[in-house]
């Protein structure tokens, strides 16, 4: 049969963002398959070697749009250990809560762009509306839907408002309730087996040698989760449990990202109880004149697609001298995602990128 | 502290530092290798054994590529290449650092080592125009230009860039 030359994308179900991948394919299926990143490049990395330490808050989030928060936390917490700032306890509770919460809404709008791309359009529309309302409690908490820019050197912005958290509580629950009606319609829907399951599959070995993290390496039954192994802000004062599956393949990793959605829940809930009383800020110097000691750190943080990581560098100066995100779509995509489209069909293109939850602007960068 | 095997196994990890360490120190010449205030292992090697080196952290337990970053030390004339390793299941990484000269500069891939060094040496080919000998597609990741100073080194001017590029287009309003 006769080879031909895809070309796939920018614009297509299998991303948020833009993404195009070059096909080499014989009928329908794929014997090549190369990723063009690109896009979205802005950047970021270079433009903040020309901004001051907190000028920079605006500019991390709007490297992954998905899931600003994480963003936000990685960056404070290579500034804070450079410049050796301590934050107060209650903060550590605050940003666990609000990193957990972008995680429910980030993994809810996963959902809907995977089910969205399998044609269960009420689902998704149910995820959108759920994801919705998380992003009312951002809004009333930081005053922005989708950037927060709520972490800060030294704690967080603003104390939850008042009558917060039983509002946080009220909506949690109201999406809790509806996890039924996601299974049945959804998970333990055979149509989804039959799309999902097999599809994309990597193995145990090749997820560790590919350098996986996240859903993809959780759903080879690799239990390993950097809030359990290098906990950060209040991981370490809560129990909570890491979800895993064992097949490694599309179904495998969308199940455990509805079990990590209803783990953060609960997590929650558990935060909420032993939240401490006190300040949620300390005080940092005048940020337009605060320069940080010379020195280089490696921060990482588990984001709701894996280890995201952040290589900071200072000279003493008032800029960052470089500024480097290791993130976790940028292996999955661009090293993973080649090697699991060999020998897939092109209907499952779209299903394959998206089980791996990749997230282009975070590729980018 | 109720749920933190990192902390837990602290000790341990320690220990273990301490122990590839030593073997490091005894195996590689010029090497240093310090255990931080913050648990990391800082390894800095010669360029010539770097491979060696990660090769043989690879084999002690630090399976994982975290990420290959390289920054430009304009002034003291030299590009440093940062790889970060650590392990899926301890609280533990390790950075190790070498030093480039920044005149045509030149080092060994490790794609054969860790399979997902790929795209990092790619983009540092290209944001900083570090070539890598034996990279299997040395080919542009991001950029869709070509430019006479790599866009990440220090002394890439964006400024002027812009100007050269972007001022000659008219503003909408002088077009009508």
């Amino acid at each position: 049969m006769r080879e031909l030359e895809l070309f796939f994308g920018p614009q297509h179900l299998g991303m948020v963002g833009n993404f195009s991948i070059t096909l080499k394919v014989e009928g329908d299926r794929i014997i090549q398959a190369t990723a063009n990143p690109g896009y979205l490049h802005r950047g970021f990395e270079k433009l903040m070697e020309y901004r001051t330490w907190i000028q920079n808050f605006p500019l991390v989030c709007r490297i992954n749009v998905v899931e600003p928060d994480h963003m936000e936390m990685v960056y404070a917490m290579a500034v804070e250990k450079l410049a050796g700032i301590e934050i107060p306890e209650k903060a550590h509770y605050i940003r666990s809560i609000y990193l957990e919460l972008a995680r429910v809404g980030s993994h809810l709008f996963g959902l809907w762009a995977y089910a969205n791309m399998l044609g269960f359009d009420t689902v998704a529309q149910w995820a959108m509306y759920h994801r919705d309302l998380i992003l009312d409690l951002f809004e009333e908490l930081t005053g922005g839907r989708v950037y927060h820019i709520y972490i800060w050197p030294g704690g967080v912005r603003r104390d939850f408002p008042k009558g917060f958290e039983d509002k946080m509580i009220s909506t949690l629950h109201s999406i809790g309730r509806c996890v039924p009606d996601y299974d049945t319609t959804f998970f333990n829907n055979r149509l989804f087996y039959e799309r999902a399951k097999d599809i994309g599959k990597i193995s145990r070995d090749q997820a560790i040698q590919l350098g996986g993290v996240g859903q993809v390496i959780r759903a080879t039954g690799v239990k390993t989760d950097i809030r359990k192994i290098e906990p950060y802000a209040a991981y370490d004062k809560v129990e909570f449990d890491v979800p895993v599956r064992e097949d490694g393949d599309a179904y495998s990793r969308v199940w455990v990202i509805r079990d990590e959605m209803i783990e953060s829940v609960h997590m929650i809930f558990k935060l909420l109880d032993k939240l401490p009383k006190g300040e949620v800020y300390n005080r940092i110097p005048n940020p337009f004149k605060w320069t940080i000691p010379p020195g280089d750190t490696y921060v990482r943080v588990e984001s709701s697609r894996g280890e995201l990581g952040l290589y900071l560098v200072s000279d003493g100066g008032e800029k960052p001298y470089r500024v480097h995100f290791r993130t976790p779509s940028y292996t999955h995509g661009l090293v993973i995602l080649e090697k699991l489209l060999n020998n897939a069909s092109i209907a499952d293109v779209g299903n394959i990128m998206i089980s791996l939850y990749v997230v282009a602007p975070e590729i980018d960068r | 502290m109720v749920n933190s095997p990192g902390r837990h196994n602290s000790k341990k990890v320690m220990c273990m530092d301490d122990l590839i360490k030593k073997k490091l120190k005894a195996v590689f010449r010029g090497i240093k290798v310090s255990v931080e205030k913050d648990g990391r292992l800082l390894v800095t090697a010669r360029s010539d054994n770097t491979r060696e080196v990660l090769k043989s952290l690879k084999d002690a337990g630090y399976i994982h590529l975290a990420l290959i970053s390289c920054v430009d030390w304009i002034d003291k004339r030299k590009f440093e290449l940062v790889y970060i390793l650590s392990s899926y299941f301890e609280n533990r990484h390790v950075i190790v650092k070498t030093d480039l000269k920044r005149e045509k500069a030149n080092f060994e891939t490790v794609v054969d080592i860790f399979e997902n060094a790929e795209p990092y040496e790619r983009e540092i080919h290209e944001l900083f125009g570090i070539n890598f000998q034996g990279h299997p597609r040395q080919i542009p990741l991001f950029l869709e230009r070509d430019y006479e100073i790599p866009p990440f080194r220090k002394d890439f001017d964006t400024r002027q860039y812009v100007k050269q590029f972007f001022d000659e287009i008219p503003f909408v309003e002088e077009d009508r």
